[in-house]
C-alpha cells in the first residue's frame, strides 16, 4: 500500500506514503510555520517551531521531520499546539539580541521609519526623506521646527560622544526643499466625508490620513485662521506662519479637503448636526483653558496661552509688558518668556518651583531663553498676587526639594519663613492647561475627551483626536493620534472592528545603559561632532520675532548623516522570528534572564554575521556544505553558548557575495547583506 | 601457602591510593606474584588487597601504603580485615560482575579458566536466528537507559540486507556518578568483547566499534590489550572471518552517548542528535544498518548464551529480567557498586546493602541526571522498569543517588539541571533556551528570590521541554525538578513564600550564627574564616559571610550552625 489516510485540522487527507507531516499540510494548503526547515537541506529538527500534536496518543512532533503515517490525527492549530508554538518563540526571542527597529523609530511617537529617511538625506535623496516622514507625519515643516525630538533623545549615537543625530533638521530641510512639490499617492474619492471640528495638528492628521484612503473632509476652526496651536499658540520666531500657510495649502492642494474658519462649536456649528449631516465626526478642539495659579489675586495674572493667542492674533505684535514674571517650567511658559523678551527691555523672569533639572521644558528653549537674557528664579511658589502702586506685587516663598513624587520628580516643599516679595509690570501664569470638552462627550477624570482605546472613539459616530483626548501634549502626538484616529474612523466606515497588527520590537535597551561594546555596527562609524544648529545674531533674537534658527545646508546635512549608526534590524522586513512571534503571540519579556552568545563579525566588507541574531536553527551551515559544497560554516562550543562561526574564526570569503545562498536562507538577520533593503 | 597477591587496581583502587600500594607490595611480597585486578563493588573499601592462599582467600581493606602494615597482610594477621557487611552479601546477586575483581582483567587465560568465550564457543555453532531467539527468550533490556529489548534490536539489524552492517557499544557513559560500564570494561573486558563477537555473529554486523568517554583511559588501556588477544587467538574470526573491533575515544559530551550524537560523533561530525526515525538499525553509522548497545547490555549476553535464556530470565521480574548493576552514592555508608536482582525493593538497596540508616533519607535519585526523585514513602517500590516511570524516575543507566534528610530538593534539582543545562547539544529550542531559563528560576527560588510564579513555571516550561525536545536528553532534563515538584512541592513553596530552606542549604536563605554560651572562645573559627567576618567577640557579620562552612566545621564544642535567615534565635538553654 502506497497511500496512506490521515486528517490534518479534521480534514481528510490521502498521500503518498513517505512524506514529512509537513509537506502533507502543505499539499493540502494547511500552513505550518517553519524556521529551521529548508527544502534543499537534510532536516536540522533543531527551531520546533512546527510543532504538531497527534491527537490519539497526544505525541508532539517537529512535522518537518516526522513522517505522515497512516491513521494519524494531526492536530496542527488547536490552543494547545499554538501555545506550545509561542513558548518555542518566547523562548527564541529570550535568548535574542537585537534591534528590529531602530530606537528612534521607536521612540518617535509617530513612528515614524526615522532611520530610513536619515539615510536616504545622507544619501543625498531629500525627497525621499520627505517621502518617508510624510508617511507618518503630515505637518513636516512645522513639525520640522518645533518637535522635541524624542527620537534624538534615544539615539543610540548618543553612546560614542553624547550628542544625538541632529534627526529632525533632516525633516525640515526635506520639507524646505520639496514640500511644494511634493504630492502623495491618494485613493480616488469614495464620497464619504467627515467632519472634523479644530483645525489643530490633531484635526489636520486625521483629515490627512482619511484623505489618503479616499475619505474626505470639512474642517471647521472657530479662530479665523487654520491651524490651532501651530497658529495662536507657537511663537513666530519658532514656527513662522509663512511656513505655516505653505503647510496648510497642500492640505487644500490633496482635494477633498476645506477648511472652513470662524465656525464656532456650540455657535456657528452644532455637534448634533453634524452627526447627521456626516459620515463621522472627529471633535479635535485641543487643550486651551490656561490653569491659574490657585493662588489670592491669580485673576491679575495674564494666562499663558492666552496671551500667546492675543500676540498671534495682533501679527506678534503687541505692547511692551514691562518687567515681566512668567510663572511656570513648561515649554509654554518659555514660549512667553522669548516671547515677552522680544518686547520689552525690562528685565524678563521666569520663576519655578523645583530646579532647572525638573524643568519639563526642553533644555534647547531653556538654553535658548538664558542667551536671550531670561532670568530664573528656581525654588519658588508664588502665594499672593496684588497690586499695589501700579504694579504687580508677588508673594513669594522659597523652596527645598523633598521625597520624589508620584511623577519621580523631588516634591518642592516650603522652607518657613522664607517668604518675600517682587514686584513686576505683568505677570504671566503658564502652569498648564486643560481641555475644555464639548458638552455631551465622555469625559475622563482630567476632563479630555474619553475615547474608546481601540478606535478613538468617544460615541456613536463622534471620534476625538489631539490634545483634547491625551491633554496638552506635543505637535507630534497630537499628529499620531490624529492617524490612530483616522484608522478608527476607517474602520468605522467600513463596518469592521479597528485592530492595528501586533508589532513586537526586539531592543538592545536603551542607550543609557549601554558601552561602545554593546553597539553592533554595520560599517565604522564616522567620528564627527554634531553639525550645530545655526542661529540668527542675538540682537534680532531679542528685537523681533524672526525665526531663530536655520535649516541646515545640504553640504550640512551629507554631513550629520554620516553619524548615524544604522540601529534597526536588516532583516525586519523579512524576519521569520518576527513574523511568527507577531502571529502566535509571542513577546521578548515572556522569559527574562540571560542573553545568548551576541558576538558579531562585521570584517566582511558586505555580509555581516550577528550571532545575538542567530536561533541556531543550522540552515546555512547545511546550505553551505549540502548545496553550496562549501564548508565554511560550522556550530562551536554547546548548549547555551552554542554559535556559528565561519571557519577558524575568520571573516567570509570575498568571493561569498557571488552566492549569498547561507544569506538569503537565515531565517532572520544573522547572516545579512550590510546593506538595507529598500522596501 | 600464598598463591598469589591482588591489588584491586580499578579507578575507584587508583583513585584511593592503590597504586602505591601495589608498588609498595610488588617490593616485599618477595616470590609471592603480586596482579593487578578490577573492582570488587565495594569502593568505599578500597584500597582493597587479596590474597590468595591454599587455604582460602583473606581480603584486607583500606590499606595503606606503609610498610609494616603491608607486612601484616604478607603474614596474614588479623588485621584491617574486610568483611562485607551480611544484608548486602545476601541481598546482592553477582551474574555479571561475579569475576569482577577476581581476575586479572588483562589475562584471556584467567578469563578462559573461567568459563569466558564458550558463550561464543557455543554461538558460533548456532544460527544467527537462533542466537537473537535465544536473547529474545531472555528478555533482556538495554541497560543503557532506554530498557529496549536487545533481542528485537538485533533482529531488526539481523533482518537487514546490507553490503555492511555495524555493532557499536556504546560506553560513552555520562551520568555524573555512574562507573557501572567503566567498571566492567576496566575490570572485565574480554566479557564485553565476547558479548559483543556473540552479538556480530547473531546480526551479520562485521564492523565493530566500542566508543569509549575519553576520561576512561583503563578501560581503553585494558580493551584495547584483550582486543589484541582476541585477534592473536583467531577468536574474533566468524565465519572465517576476521571481525574489526575498534575502540573510540568520546568527544566528551554527554549527549554523545545519544545513539544518532554517538553515530555523527563516530563519523567525525559534530556530536548532535539529529530526529528518529529512522532509527540506526535503518540509517546507521554512514547510512548503514547499525545497533547500538550498552556495555552492560553486552556484558549479559554471555551468560545468556551460555547458560541460555530462560535460565537467565529466571532471575528478575517478568517484564524486567536478570539483574542491574547500580553506583550507590549519596548520603549512605557503603557506596561503591552493587549487582542485585531486578525486583529487589529500593528500601533494600538503600537500607540493606547501602546501609543507610533508616529515616535519614528522604529520596533517591535514580537514573542521574535524567532520572526522577523518588520518596521514602515508596522505597518499597520493586526495581524494574514499569514501576520506576510509573514514579516518574526511569531506571537510567545505574545512578542511585539517596539524598539524606539534611538536603534541600529545591537544590537536588538544581544541582541536576545545571549538569543537563551545560550538557545541552545547543541544537534545539526548548532544550537549549528552556532548561537555561529553568535553571535560572530555580536559582531565583534558591536565592531567596522566587515568588509563587516561578513555580508554576517550572511546572509549565518543564511540561514543554520533555515534549518539544528532540532527544532523550531534553525530554528528560526536567525530571529532577518535575518529580521533585510532585513529591516535594512544600519545600518549593517554603523557599518562595517564607524565604525558608528547611535543609539550611540555600546559602541566600540562612546565616551562620555563633551560640555565644557554648563558645569557649579558643578561636578556632576567626583563624580559619577566610573573608575574616567573624569579630573579635565572636559574633558573624552575615553581610560578609560567605557560607563557607569552614568555621561550623573547625568548631570543637559545635558552637556556631546555619540557621534559618532572620528567623528568631534562641541562645542558650
Ligand atoms: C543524552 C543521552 C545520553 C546517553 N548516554 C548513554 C551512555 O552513556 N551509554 C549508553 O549506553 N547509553 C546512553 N544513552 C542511550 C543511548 O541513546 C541508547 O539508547 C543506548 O546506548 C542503547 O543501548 P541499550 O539498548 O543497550 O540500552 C544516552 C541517551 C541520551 C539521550
Ligand atoms: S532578526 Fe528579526 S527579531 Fe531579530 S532583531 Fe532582526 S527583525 Fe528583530
Ligand atoms: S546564522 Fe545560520 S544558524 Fe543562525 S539563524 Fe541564520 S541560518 Fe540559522
Ligand atoms: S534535546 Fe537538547 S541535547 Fe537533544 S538535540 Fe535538542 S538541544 Fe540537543
Ligand atoms: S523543527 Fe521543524 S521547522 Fe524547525
Amino acid at each position: 500500500m502506497s497511500e496512506i489516510k490521515l486528517t490534518i485540522d479534521g480534514k481528510q487527507i490521502t498521500a503518498p506514503r513517505g512524506k514529512t507531516i509537513l509537506e502533507v499540510a502543505k499539499e493540502n494548503g494547511i500552513e505550518i510555520p517553519t524556521m529551521c526547515h529548508d527544502d534543499r537541506i537534510s532536516q536540522t529538527t533543531s527551531c520546533f517551531v512546527c510543532i504538531v500534536r497527534e491527537g490519539k496518543n497526544g505525541n508532539w512532533m517537529p512535522s518537518c521531520s516526522a513522517e505522515a503515517q497512516d491513521g494519524m490525527e494531526v492536530d496542527a492549530s488547536s490552543d494547545l499546539v499554538r501555545d506550545m508554538r509561542k513558548t518555542a518563540l518566547d523562548l527564541l526571542l529570550s535568548e535574542h539580541s537585537g534591534d528590529c527597529e531602530a530606537p528612534c523609530t521607536i521612540s518617535c511617537p509617530a513612528h515614524a521609519r526615522v532611520e530610513e529617511y536619515v539615510r536616504a538625506g545622507r544619501d543625498g535623496d531629500l525627497r525621499k526623506t520627505l517621502e518617508i516622514a510624510k508617511e507618518r507625519i503630515p505637518l513636516p515643516l512645522s513639525i520640522g521646527r518645533v518637535c522635541p525630538r524624542f527620537c534624538e533623545k534615544d539615539c543610540r549615537r548618543n553612546v560614542l560622544d553624547n550628542e544625538g543625530v541632529a534627526i529632525n533638521d533632516f525633516k525640515r530641510i526635506s520639507a524646505d526643499l520639496y514640500y511644494d512639490e511634493y504630492m502623495e499617492e491618494r485613493k480616488e474619492l469614495t464620497g464619504q466625508k467627515v467632519a472634523i471640528i479644530g483645525s489643530g495638528p490633531g484635526g489636520l492628521a486625521t483629515a490627512y490620513f482619511l484623505r489618503l484612503e479616499g475619505v474626505a473632509s470639512d474642517i471647521y476652526e472657530k479662530l479665523p485662521e487654520a491651524g490651532g496651536m501651530l497658529r495662536y499658540g507657537i511663537p513666530e520666531y519658532r514656527l513662522p506662519k509663512k511656513v505655516l500657510d505653505k503647510e496648510l495649502a497642500h492640505f487644500e492642494k490633496m482635494g477633498g479637503i476645506k477648511i472652513y474658519c470662524n465656525n464656532e462649536l456650540g455657535k456657528d456649528i452644532q455637534l448634533d448636526k453634524l452627526k447627521k449631516e456626516y459620515d463621522a465626526v472627529v471633535v479635535a478642539v485641543g487643550s486651551w483653558k490656561a490653569s491659574g495659579m490657585r493662588t489670592e489675586g491669580e485673576e491679575l495674572a495674564r494666562g499663558g496661552i492666552d496671551w500667546l493667542e492675543e500676540l498671534a492674533l495682533n501679527g506678534w505684535k503687541g505692547e511692551d509688558p514691562g518687567e515681566t514674571i512668567v510663572v511656570g517650567g513648561g515649554n509654554t511658559a518659555m514660549d512667553c518668556v522669548r516671547s515677552a523678551l522680544r518686547l520689552t527691555d525690562e528685565p524678563v523672569h521666569c520663576m519655578y518651583r523645583r530646579t532647572e533639572k525638573e524643568m519639563p521644558a526642553e533644555q534647547i528653549e531653556i538654553d535658548e531663553a538664558r542667551e536671550e537674557g531670561a532670568r530664573f528664579n528656581f525654588l519658588t511658589q508664588p502665594i499672593k498676587l496684588r497690586r499695589e502702586n501700579g504694579k504687580l506685587v508677588l508673594e513669594c516663598l522659597r523652596m527645598e526639594l523633598g521625597e520624589p513624587d508620584a511623577s519621580g520628580r523631588r516634591r518642592p516643599v516650603p522652607i518657613e519663613g522664607s517668604e518675600f516679595e517682587v514686584a513686576a509690570d505683568t505677570v504671566i501664569a503658564a502652569i498648564g492647561q486643560k481641555t475644555l470638552a464639548p458638552k455631551g462627550l465622555p469625559t475622563n477624570k482630567w476632563g479630555d475627551v474619553d475615547v474608546e482605546e481601540a478606535d478613538c472613539r468617544a460615541e456613536g459616530n463622534v471620534f476625538a483626536a489631539g490634545d483634547c483626548v491625551s491633554g496638552p501634549a506635543t505637535v507630534v502626538e497630537a499628529v499620531a493620534g490624529g492617524r490612530r484616529t483616522a484608522l478608527g474612523i476607517l474602520a468605522y466606515l467600513k463596518g469592521e472592528e479597528c485592530q492595528l497588527p501586533r508589532q513586537i520590537n526586539v531592543s538592545r535597551g536603551h542607550w543609557q545603559s549601554m558601552s561602545e561594546d554593546d553597539l553592533v555596527y554595520l560599517f565604522e562609524p564616522d567620528k564627527n561632532k554634531r553639525v550645530p544648529l545655526r542661529l540668527i545674531p542675538l540682537e534680532e533674537r531679542t528685537s523681533t520675532f524672526k525665526e531663530v534658527s536655520y535649516t541646515f545646508t545640504e553640504e550640512e546635512i551629507l554631513e550629520e548623516g554620516k553619524r548615524c549608526i544604522e540601529c534597526s534590524c536588516t532583516a525586519k522586513g523579512d524576519c521569520k522570528l518576527k513574523d511568527f512571534s507577531e502571529t502566535y503571540g509571542a513577546h521578548p519579556e515572556t522569559f527574562g534572564g540571560e542573553k545568548g552568545n551576541n558576538t558579531y563579525n562585521s570584517r566582511h566588507p558586505h555580509i555581516i554575521m550577528d550571532n545575538g541574531k542567530c536561533v541556531k536553527c543550522g540552515i546555512c551551515v547545511k546550505v553551505c556544505s549540502e548545496v553550496v559544497n562549501e564548508y565554511l560554516l560550522g556550530f562551536k562550543n554547546r548548549g547555551f553558548k552554542t554559535k556559528v562561526e565561519t571557519a577558524f574564526d575568520t571573516t567570509l570569503p570575498e568571493f561569498c557575495t557571488d552566492c549569498g545562498e547561507c544569506i538569503e536562507a537565515c531565517p532572520v538577520g544573522a547572516l545579512d547583506w550590510k546593506k538595507k533593503k529598500d522596501e | 601457602m600464598i598463591k598469589r597477591i591482588k591489588v584491586g587496581m580499578a579507578s575507584c583502587g587508583i583513585a584511593a591510593g592503590a597504586g602505591e600500594v601495589l608498588e609498595l607490595l610488588q617490593e616485599m611480597a618477595g616470590d609471592n606474584k603480586v596482579v593487578e585486578v578490577g573492582c570488587i563493588g565495594h569502593c568505599y573499601a578500597e584500597p582493597l588487597v587479596e590474597v590468595e592462599t591454599d587455604s582460602g582467600d583473606y581480603i584486607f581493606e583500606k590499606v595503606q601504603p606503609k610498610e609494616e602494615d603491608l607486612q601484616k597482610i604478607i603474614d596474614l594477621d588479623e588485621f584491617s580485615r574486610f568483611q562485607p557487611h551480611s544484608p548486602r552479601v545476601d541481598k546482592e546477586r553477582q551474574l555479571i560482575t561475579s569475576l569482577a575483581g577476581k581476575i586479572v582483567p588483562t589475562s584471556l587465560e584467567e578469563y578462559r579458566a573461567n568459563k569466558g568465550y564458550e558463550g561464543l564457543k557455543k554461538a558460533l555453532e548456532m544460527e544467527p536466528d537462533a542466537i537473537v531467539d535465544e536473547v529474545k527468550t531472555s528478555k533482556l533490556r538495554g541497560r543503557g537507559g532506554g530498557g529496549f529489548p536487545t533481542g528485537l534490536k538485533w533482529s531488526f539489524l539481523a533482518a537487514k540486507d546490507s553490503e555492511q552492517k555495524v555493532l557499536i557499544c556504546n560506553a560513552d557513559e555520562g551520568d555524573p556518578g555512574a562507573f557501572m560500564d567503566r567498571t566492567l570494561m576496566e575490570s572485565l573486558p574480554h566479557q564485553v568483547l565476547e558479548g559483543m563477537l556473540i552479538g556480530a555473529k547473531a546480526t551479520g554486523a562485521r564492523q565493530l566499534f566500542i566508543y569509549c568517554r575519553a576520561e576512561y583511559p583503563l578501560a581503553v588501556k585494558n580493551l584495547n590489550i584483550a582486543i589484541e588477544q582476541i585477534e592473536k587467538e583467531g577468536l574474533n574470526i566468524i565465519d572465517g572471518e576476521p571481525v574489526k573491533i575498534m575502540v573510540k575515544e568520546g568527544a566528551g559530551a554527554f549527549v554523545c552517548g545519544e545513539e544518532t550524537a554517538l553515530i555523527h560523533s563516530l563519523e567525525g561530525k559534530r556530536g548532535t542528535p539529529r530526529y528518529r526515525p529512522p532509527y540506526p538499525t535503518d540509517y546507521g553509522f554512514h547510512g548503514y544498518p547499525s545497533a547500538i548497545n550498552n556495555v552492560e547490555s553486552f556484558a549479559n549476553i554471555p551468560l545468556i548464551v551460555r547458560d541460555g535464556g530462560e535460565n537467565f530470565a529466571a532471575t528478575g521480574t517478568e517484564n524486567s529480567t536478570g539483574t542491574k548493576l547500580f553506583a550507590l552514592a549519596g548520603d549512605l555508608e557503603y557506596s561503591g557498586l552493587v549487582e542485585v536482582p531486578m525486583g529487589i525493593s529500593i528500601g533494600e538497596v538503600v537500607y540493606d546493602i547501602g546501609g543507610a540508616e533508616p529515616g535519614s533519607v528522604k529520596a533517591v535519585q535514580i537514573g542521574g541526571p535524567s532520572g526522577g526523585c523518588i520518596p521514602a514513602e515508596h522505597f518499597d517500590t520493586p526495581i524494574d522498569y514499569d514501576s520506576l516511570t510509573s514514579l516518574g524516575a526511569i531506571m537510567g543507566s545505574g545512578g542511585l543517588i539517596v539524598i539524606g534528610n539534611n538536603r534541600c530538593m529545591v537544590e537536588t534539582a538544581r544541582y541536576f539541571l545545571e549538569f543537563t543545562t551545560r550538557e545541552s547539544c545547543g541544537k534545539c529550542t526548548f532544550c537549549r533556551i528552556g532548561t537555561k531559563r529553568m535553571l535560572e528560576t530555580l536559582e531565583r527560588i534558591t536565592g531567596g528570590e522566587g515568588g509563587p510564579e516561578d513555580v508554576e513555571l517550572l511546572a509549565d516550561l518543564g511540561k514543554k521541554i520533555i515534549q518539544g525536545s528532540l532527544c532523550g536528553l531534553g525530554q528528560t532534563a526536567p525530571n529532577p525538578v518535575l518529580s521533585t515538584l510532585k513529591y516535594f512541592n512544600n519545600e518549593y513553596l517554603a523557599h518562595v513564600e517564607e524565604g525558608h530552606c528547611a535543609a539550611m542549604e540555600c546559602k541566600a536563605l540562612v546565616d551562620v550564627f555563633i551560640d555565644r554560651e557554648t563558645c569557649i572562645e579558643c578561636g578556632q573559627c576567626i583563624k580559619n574564616c577566610p573573608v575574616d567576618c567573624i569579630s573579635e567577640d565572636y559574633v558573624i557579620d552575615n553581610e560578609i559571610c560567605t557560607r563557607c562552612n569552614s568555621c561550623i566545621e573547625v568548631c570543637p564544642v559545635d558552637a556556631i550552625a546555619r540557621v534559618a535567615k532572620g528567623g528568631e534565635v534562641s541562645v542558650g538553654n
